[in-house]
């Protein structure tokens, strides 16, 4: 329990990102999950370091000139 | 030093100088230096701006398709989902929607907050010293204070008023190819952020308020440069244009070309229901 705390933490910020300034941005993700869910993902199955990391990738790769698509946490690559 | 964020210092100090800049050298009251700074922030994002113009021309060239993958799997919310997102992937769409963009203005949104915050005690102090007073701090003589929170004065709710309004409108703009109760969800929760905002300096409401015209203006321009009649073949209309010429188009030429090729009148809704029924 304790040592899952971090990782409690990281799902927390993510959550009131997605309750406050989240909810006030007028647009969605282009991946499914979004990035936001993504990042709970990440951080519940890779920890808080690695699912920091791979939610960080996942954002960059959010951008305009990626072409978006279905993209679950158990598909990444970076940590295997 | 400004904020316990010390993350946020190299986008404050920045914000701090920028602000400083508009009212000194540019002449600008504090109020409308604000208004400067939101304007600048987005036009350095236009290009990625421009970008998410030129995806969401291909996403509305791509609707039809789209609403009846959407119609095929309308109860099952999951594998719809998944089936749109193949879909965009397939036809090269670039949904205009990403997280980065949105990302990229939080801090500069909480840098925002925490100098105006902050502007009485870290700011304004120098430029009392220089002979400005409280009476400095108006905008347009209707909001007394900036720094002051939104409900310490009638103008403040008039400001809350204007939130609420651009938010929505920037909503219904932007949330075109979202699903219906996920938009209900973004338009019902400015009225919820009111109570939050409402502690806000009158400042940031008017950065909130800029920022969201800005978008609503983008939304307009956007919505004229949306493709109305396709005459060239679709897909290949929409996979190299949008990649090739972002870089290099601006909206404003842009939007002439098309109003000019067009004809003026009549709402894009409608059109873009018209070829629907055409295509089929």
């Amino acid at each position: 329990m304790i040592a899952r705390l971090p990782v409690y933490v990281g799902l927390g910020l993510v959550y009131a990102y997605r309750y406050t300034l989240g909810a006030l941005a007028p647009a969605s993700c282009k991946y499914h999950p979004s990035c936001s869910q993504y990042a709970l993902d990440a951080l519940r199955t890779h920890g808080l370091l690695r699912g920091s990391i791979l939610a960080g990738w996942r954002i960059l790769r959010c951008n305009p000139w990626s072409h978006g698509g279905v993209d679950y946490v158990d598909g990444q690559r970076l940590f295997r | 030093m400004m904020t316990p964020l010390f993350l946020l210092e190299p986008i404050e100090g920045p914000l701090t100088s920028l602000l400083e800049w508009f009212h000194n050298t540019g002449g600008l009251s504090w109020a409308w230096s604000i208004v400067a700074l939101t304007i600048l922030v987005r036009v350095v994002l236009l290009p990625l701006t421009v970008r998410q113009i030129h995806s969401m021309q291909s996403m509305q060239v791509h609707m039809p398709e789209m609403k009846a993958l959407q119609q095929r799997y309308k109860d099952d919310k999951q594998k719809r989902n998944e089936e749109l997102m193949k879909f965009y992937k397939e036809n090269r769409i670039n949904p205009a929607a990403s997280c980065l963009p949105i990302l990229f203005q939080i801090p500069v949104f909480i840098s925002l907050f925490f100098v105006l915050r902050d502007f009485d005690d870290e700011v304004f102090p120098k430029y009392q010293e220089m002979g400005e007073t409280v009476a400095d701090l108006h905008w347009l003589n209707l909001v007394p204070d900036i720094t002051a929170p939104a409900n310490s004065h009638w103008s403040g709710y008039m400001l809350l008023a204007l939130y609420a309004i651009s938010q929505t409108l920037s909503t219904l703009l932007m949330s075109q190819t979202m699903d219906k109760t996920q938009r209900t969800l973004l338009l019902i929760l400015p009225i919820a952020f009111l109570f939050v905002v409402l502690n806000f300096p009158s400042g940031l409401v008017l950065y909130w308020v800029t920022t969201n015209l800005w978008t609503v203006g983008q939304g307009l321009i956007t919505r004229r440069l949306m493709p109305k009649k396709t005459t060239e073949p679709v897909k290949r209309s929409s996979r190299t244009p949008a990649k090739e010429e972002a870089p290099v188009a601006k909206p404003e030429p842009a939007a002439d070309a098309v109003a000019k090729a067009s004809q003026p009148s009549g709402p894009p809704r409608r059109v873009k229901r018209k070829k629907k029924r055409a295509k089929r």
